[in-house]
């Protein structure tokens, strides 16, 4: 995946900066067709995020466990821990394990492969929160089912200004 | 980036059977693209985006990364140890560098 991070958070615009929509307006031209292109889109529903993980099933909440600081003064780097209970043998096991983070610029924020061989589902990560929102961890288990847990998170510093 | 510096943490050693935490930490900016630096330009998109874990040549973790994960990204998985072995880490940044260490895990 390597779109580039969305103009939510890149402070430069891509396509049309300010001051560019300035200068247009000051010769005159029109500008009714131009303000939609410099809106940052807006995060599509987080129902909606979790459907494309899971193919469009809705996983269910159970043996999962999310552990997040619900407070976070920091977004650049907020522990998380993610445990769920899967006896983790080839007939059933996890097979990964997505967290989204709906306010982020980029949704998608990480994903675990495990398998057989890891004996626990059992990970631990550092990630980044642009602000205070709702985090989804959803595991796909080897039977072809989700489960999934979320967490509340409210971030006093978030990760999306400069020098983060 | 010049040098790459990874720390692994994992036991020597195990019994077999026995599940083995792994912690690895890796020092990298991991740049998301649009911040702007201290001289005005824009700082385009750097992270590793991938690092995969093989034991004696079988996979057995991979954590795929986006602009959501921390400078500095940490990471803990497990693994069950089942013979002497190398892991081998490799990390793959944006543009196509990769990165590898190995550590050596010894079943008893």
């Amino acid at each position: 995946m390597s779109s580039p991070i969305s103009p939510t958070c890149a402070r430069p615009e891509p396509a049309l900066s300010r001051r560019e929509i300035m200068v247009v307006g000051a010769a005159g031209l029109a500008l009714a067709g131009l303000p939609a292109s410099t809106q940052a889109a807006t995060p599509p529903a987080l129902a909606e995020l979790i459907a494309r993980v899971t193919e469009g099933a809705v996983p269910e909440r159970a043996r999962i466990t999310f552990d997040i600081p619900q407070l976070v003064e920091n977004g650049n780097s907020v522990d998380v821990a993610i445990q769920v209970e899967s006896p983790m043998t080839e007939a059933d096991h996890v097979r990964w394990i997505h967290v989204i983070a709906e306010k982020n610029p980029f949704p998608d924020v990480a994903r675990f492969h495990l398998g057989p061989r890891s004996g626990r589902a059992d990970i631990r990560a550092t990630l980044r929160l642009a602000t205070s929102q709702k985090v989804v961890a959803i595991a796909s288990l080897s039977s072809g089912s989700y489960v999934m847990a979320d967490a509340d998170i409210v971030v006093t510093l978030s990760a999306c200004i400069d020098g983060g | 980036m010049a040098s790459f510096n990874a720390r692994i943490t994992m036991p020597a050693e195990a019994k077999a059977g026995e599940i083995v935490e792994i912690r690895v930490l890796v020092r990298h900016p991991m740049d998301r693209g649009g911040q702007v630096d201290s001289e005005g330009r824009v700082v385009p998109r750097k992270i590793l985006n991938r690092l995969t874990v093989t034991y004696a040549g079988e996979p057995v973790f991979r954590y795929d990364m986006h602009t959501g994960v921390s400078a500095n990204p940490f990471v803990s998985f497990t693994t069950r140890a089942v013979e002497t072995g190398d892991l081998l880490f490799e990390w793959r940044e944006d543009g196509g560098a990769t990165f590898t260490r190995t550590a050596r895990l010894v079943v008893t």
